[in-house]
Formats: structure tokens, C-alpha cells, sequence
């Protein structure tokens, strides 16, 4: 982190630095806006409005569970290859889906189910604050054991089957539209909107990326890091609950396989640095990199490429992109 | 080969290529048509052959194919269903899934006015349904199961894809037929079969239940509505060396009908079903609708009921050939053979 250099010395290599970070997070918005003009230019119906919003709409899961990724990023550690991680997040989400369509089955109306959900986001969050925070287990094997531990209890509950649900929430958040724009797509804005302002203009996101960025600084001006890093995991698993809402809502049932959307969440959270202007994690960046991983999937199904590339991509943009912000860091 | 066996074999081909095939010369062309294709995955034979079977034939009848395989992820396929739609092609194939994911997206599909077709998904939103005759593979399966096990003892079945619309049709016909048969007894709690890991997590679940129940307990059957799960089913069983217990399937996945062929290994019967041409009649269908033809709600392809007693006549189709599997190399005969099934289908 620049908090490491010290002035005078170390100027030239800093400006060094900066040109590679500015040359890493121009080339990222260059390779963005070439992908979708390839795609406009080739793929039948991609730029049609229509398809456009049905880009961000797809794009809304994957981004909602990114940004909780990214709140995480932000307050166990910037540089992140040493920092936290929370591997259980969409394993997170699964466990909150099955709690909500359990309960709506079981008659349990939505004010029960939609705090009941979030609420189980928010204690598996807090679980993963304590092995973490309490039990200094490294966050990639104490968030790995959480995620095994979410996935039993979805198993436990559904017994491994969908659970069809269906609630006139539930077709709003799915079908509903107003102003010629999806439900989703409003909460994705939404969301994206009060994230900004919580992480990088509140007392508290300034504090989280401080503790994050530098924990002896932070420590040293009186914050007390693992309230924070319990914070992080806990919003991070609360936003797993929200989301797992509209994953009820858009496959109208919790289904098994949820967890399989760890890769793409990290895909998009990892991503997101590249956007930023400190290649940092930042929810306007994790916003962009989730839209970026969203086109990319609509543009190879237009196309007609196999969905298996999709997951291919996105491995192959994770090694890409910690291999480039780690190089133009140093 | 024997003669005699070879008639035996030539008439029970006939008799499953009594198929849309023979029709084949009068498919109306689909040149300058879009034809979109969603299948929920295609990692098992049925699947692959089933999806492979639409695509071949749309190609080969001149329609541009938009071919998407969701890799198994509910959320792929919805979003592949949303991407279809905003193309807004001639029509679309929707193979397999989660009835209750879909509907809604079947629904929008019928509201954007594009004709929508399916194998294997039962829905009110489908012009035609291309599929098995899964009530009469239903009844089948479970009169030879309870043939075997002499009406009594016990069944451990698999029910873990109710949602399937194919598998509720099946489950539901077992319990039909079981209603006569009192003294034949489901374990409850059922298994799950699940996707994927699936042999392996049937092995695990049946050695489970063959622990439980012991050579005295009256355990005689396995049943699910599929076969790749009987797989890890009847390797259990032959390992765990039982003999009083078989296994019940459907499809005809090549490895699970070898088995049942095997007179020594506990697989009892399998409805093996012919995918490749189910997907090939779908994609005619599409044809003849967009040529304006009247089609059917729904197209039943003939499926034949292995069992350990007629393996030697009804098994070869349907075993491993050179890599490639029975109900593709069986193709060959449908072009001289057979009658109209859409028509049959319908009545």
C-alpha cells in the first residue's frame, strides 16, 4: 500500500507505480469497451435495448454477492493475496434461499421469511467473523470449513430438491417493471448507490478500508480492527441473505447449486480492482467488473459459445488480474 | 449371428423405428429460420443424444440453430431463456429442467409470440411435447419390478427430482401401480438421487440401505426414475455380494443396460428410450409448424422395456458400439421402417 512508501526516496519508483497502475486500469476499460463493440458488432440482437437491460438484470445476483466480496476485500485487506476472503459467500446464499422458500412453504408469510433469511445471512457472516477474528484460523480455511458448513444445512433443509414457492413479492421482483427497467435492475442501481456512499463517503467504509489497508495505522489511531473485520463479514453474509431473495424470486424456488456461484463472485470482486484508480476493491469497480462478467456470458450465448467458456473466462480473468495488480503494485 | 435371433432383432427395431423418421422425405425445409435450443444440461447419454438429435436435424433441414447448454445451473438457463427471447427467433426447444423454475420463463416465451416446443417437459405453454410415453414406461418398469419381487417385500426409491415433469409422471405411476400391490412397501425416508456426483452418491446411499436392511429384511428393489443413479446402485449391490436385491431404471444409458444384459449383475430391467430420435422428431415438428402443418401436442417415441428375459433379443440397440451408442448406430433402420408416430401419438 502507498501508506508503505516513504516520501523523498521512494518518488521515482512511486511514479513508476502509478503510470503501471494507470496503463493497467486504462487497459481495463479498453478491453471492456472492445469486448462490446466485438460483441455489438457480431452477435445478433446484443445492443437491442431490450438485451441491454437484460444484461444489468443478469448481472444483479452476481453483482449483489460481489459487492459483499468486496465489502470483505476492503476491510481484511486491500492487497488481496494477503488479505481476507470469504470463500462461503454463495454457499451463504444458497442457505438463505432454502430458509426463505422453507418458510414461505411452511405458510410463514414474507415479514417472517425475508428477516429470517437475512438474519441467517448475517449469523453465518458472523460465524465466519469468529473463526476468523477470535480463533485466527486464515480467512481461506476458515471461510472454506463455513462453506462446507452452509452447504449441509441446504442440504439439511431442502433434502438436496427445489422448493417451489411463490408469493405476489416474488412475481414483483421477478416480472415486475417500472420505468421501462426490471425490478432487479432498480435494486442493482439501488444498491450500487448506497454502497458507494456507505464504503467510500461514510465514517464507517473510510474506517473499514483504513483497518483494511494498513492495520497497524489503524490500530495506532484508536480503531478497533475486529469490530470491523466482524462488520465486513457479517454485512458481506447479510447481503448474501438479501440476494438470496432475488435468486428465490428469479428461479421462483430455491434450487441446489447456488454455491456454484463462488467463482463468478470472485471472478467479479477480484476484477473490480482493476477498475479502480489505486487498484483497490471498490464497489464502482466490482459494479463494472460484475456488468463486464454479465456481458460477457449474454454476448457468448448470443453467439452461440458454450456456457462452460463462461466459467473458463472468468478463471482465467482471476489469474490475469491478481498476476497484473500484484506486478504493477511493486 | 443366428437367424432366428436376427429376425427377432430386425422386428423389435421395427418396431421402435415406427417413428416421425419414416416421414423424413416430407419435412418441409427450415431455410432462412432461427431455431433456438435451451437444455438445462447435457451430461448424461440421454441428454447429449436428446440435444444433439434437435440440433443434427435443424441443421440438416437448413435452420440457423442458436444452441444453449446451461450446464446444468437453473440460473444459467433462466438468463439463457431471458437472451433467447430478446433475439426473438422462430421458434424455440426447451429440453428438460425444473418444471417449477421454468413455467414462469415458458410463459414469457408463449407471451413474446415465439411458437415454443419441448422434449420431455410437459407444459401447457408448448405447442408439441416430443417425448417417451412415460405413463405406460411408468406402469411398465413397476409390473416387471413387482414381477420380480413376487408382489412383496421392499423398495428403496430414489425421488429426488419430482420437479422433473418425466420423473413425477413415472414416480407417480410407480405409486399407481403399487396401490395393487399392498404387501410391496416403499422405505421411507425415500433416497435422493442428485446431480452431480450422481453414481457416486447413489453407491454411498445404497450401501447405506443394504446395511439397514439386511438379506432378511425383505428388501428386494431399488427404483428410480432414471438410470445413471442405478449405476452406482448395482455396484453396490454386486459388491456388497446381494443377491435378493435388483435395480429399475430408465433411459437406457449404454453402461446400466450392459448391465441388465449381464445375466450375473443385480441390474432387473431398464425402459431404455430412444433420445437422439426424440430430439430429431422435435426439431421436425418445429418444421412442419412453420410450414403451417397441423402437429400433435405431443409426440410419443417407442421406448422397450430390457429386462434380465429378453435382454438377448431387445438389449443390442442400446448397448456400447465402438463409442458410439445404440440409438444413434440404430438409425440406419428407421429410414426403411416404420409408421407415422406423430400422427399415432395423437390420437
Amino acid at each position: 500500500m502507498s501508506a508503505v512508501a516513504t516520501a523523498g526516496t521512494a518518488r521515482p519508483t512511486r511514479r513508476k507505480r502509478d503510470y503501471s497502475k494507470l496503463a493497467v486500469r486504462l487497459g481495463a476499460f479498453a478491453g471492456f469497451a472492445a469486448i462490446a463493440l466485438y460483441f455489438a458488432a457480431t452477435a445478433r440482437g446484443f445492443v437491442s435495448p431490450y438485451n441491454l437491460t437484460n444484461i444489468v438484470e443478469q448481472s444483479t445476483i452476481l453483482g449483489l454477492l460481489a459487492f459483499g466480496m468486496t465489502l470483505v476485500f476492503a476491510g481484511t485487506g486491500t492487497d488481496v493475496q494477503k488479505g481476507g476472503i470469504d470463500l462461503s459467500l454463495a454457499a451463504n446464499a444458497g442457505l438463505c434461499a432454502a430458509v426463505y422458500a422453507v418458510l414461505l412453504r411452511n405458510g410463514y408469510g414474507s415479514a417472517i421469511a425475508i428477516p429470517a433469511a437475512i438474519l441467517t445471512g448475517m449469523a453465518i457472516g458472523a460465524l465466519n467473523g469468529v473463526a476468523v477474528v477470535l480463533f485466527k484460523i486464515m480467512p481461506l480455511l476458515a471461510t472454506l470449513a463455513v462453506l462446507n458448513i452452509a452447504e449441509g444445512l441446504e442440504l439439511t433443509l431442502t433434502e438436496n430438491t427445489v422448493v417451489p414457492v411463490s408469493s405476489p413479492l416474488i412475481d414483483m421482483l421477478a416480472f415486475g417493471r417500472f420505468l421501462g427497467l426490471s425490478s432487479l435492475t432498480w435494486i442493482f442501481v439501488v444498491a450500487t448507490i448506497v454502497l458507494v456512499a456507505i464504503a467510500h463517503y461514510s465514517r464507517i467504509g473510510l474506517r473499514l478500508y483504513a483497518v483494511g489497508g494498513h492495520k497497524e495505522a489503524a490500530r495506532a489511531a484508536g480503531i478497533n480492527n475486529g469490530a470491523y473485520v466482524y462488520g465486513a463479514y457479517i454485512a458481506a453474509g447479510g447481503l448474501a441473505g438479501l440476494t438470496s431473495i432475488l435468486i428465490v424470486a428469479r428461479l421462483s424456488s430455491s434450487t441446489p447449486g447456488t454455491g456454484q456461484m463462488l467463482l463468478p463472485v470472485l471472478a467479479a470482486a477480484l476484477l473490480g480492482t482493476v477498475f479502480s484508480r489505486r487498484l483497490i476493491p471498490t464497489i464502482g469497480g466490482t459494479c463494472l467488473a460484475a456488468l463486464f462478467i454479465g456481458t460477457l456470458a449474454n454476448g457468448f450465448q448470443l453467439l452461440g459459445i458454450s456456457s462452460y467458456w463462461v466459467s473458463g473466462v472468468q478463471g482465467a480473468l482471476i489469474l490475469v488480474v491478481v498476476a497484473v495488480t500484484s506486478f504493477a503494485k511493486k | 449371428m443366428h437367424t432366428a435371433f436376427k429376425i427377432t432383432l430386425a422386428a423389435a427395431l421395427a418396431l421402435m423405428a415406427g417413428g416421425a423418421m419414416a416421414e423424413e422425405g416430407n419435412v418441409p425445409s427450415l431455410k432462412g429460420k432461427t431455431v433456438g435450443v435451451t437444455v438445462i444440461g447435457t451430461d448424461h447419454h440421454w441428454d447429449l443424444q436428446a440435444y444433439q438429435g434437435q440440433i443434427d436435424e435443424l441443421k440438416k433441414l437448413g435452420a440457423e440453430v442458436i444452441a444453449l447448454d446451461a450446464g446444468r445451473n437453473d440460473q444459467t438457463q433462466v438468463s439463457q431463456i431471458q437472451t433467447l427471447i430478446a433475439q426473438h427467433p422462430d421458434a424455440i426447444i426447451q429440453q428438460l429442467g425444473n418444471i417449477e423454475v421454468l413455467a414462469p420463463w415458458l410463459k414469457r416465451i408463449r407471451q413474446a409470440d415465439i411458437p415454443l416446443f419441448t422434449v420431455d417437459t410437459a407444459t401447457p405453454e408448448a405447442i408439441t411435447n416430443t417425448t417417451s410415453d412415460n405413463y405406460s414406461i411408468g406402469a411398465q418398469l413397476a409390473l416387471q419390478m413387482v414381477k420380480d419381487m413376487r408382489g412383496e417385500g421392499k423398495v428403496a426409491v430414489f425421488n429426488g427430482f419430482y420437479s422433473v415433469p418425466v420423473c413425477k409422471i413415472r414416480y407417480d405411476q410407480l405409486k399407481y401401480v403399487l396401490q395393487s400391490f399392498p404387501r410391496i412397501e416403499i422405505i421411507e425416508p425415500e433416497l435422493r438421487d442428485v446431480i452431480p456426483n450422481t453414481v457416486q452418491s447413489a453407491y454411498s446411499d445404497v450401501n447405506d440401505v443394504l446395511n439397514q436392511y439386511g438379506p432378511d429384511s425383505g428388501l428386494k428393489a431399488v427404483w428410480a426414475c432414471w438410470d445413471v443413479p442405478m449405476i452406482g446402485a448395482t455396484q453396490a449391490i454386486a459388491d456388497a455380494g446381494r443377491k435378493d436385491v435388483k435395480t429399475y431404471g430408465v433411459d437406457g444409458s449404454p453402461e446400466f443396460v450392459e448391465m441388465v444384459a449381464d445375466p450375473k449383475s443385480p441390474a432387473g430391467a431398464v425402459a431404455a428410450q430412444q433420445p437422439y430420435k426424440i430430439g430429431q422428431t422435435a426439431a421436425q415438428t418445429v418444421a412442419r409448424f412453420l410450414n403451417g402443418d397441423e402437429v400433435p401436442p405431443f409426440n410419443f417415441i417407442p421406448a422397450v422395456l430390457v429386462t434380465k428375459e429378453n435382454a438377448g433379443e431387445t438389449a443390442a440397440p442400446f448397448l456400447p458400439k465402438d463409442g458410439k451408442t445404440g440409438d444413434k448406430a440404430e438409425g440406419a433402420s428407421d429410414k426403411t421402417e416404420g409408421k407415422a408416430e406423430g400422427k399415432a401419438a395423437a390420437q
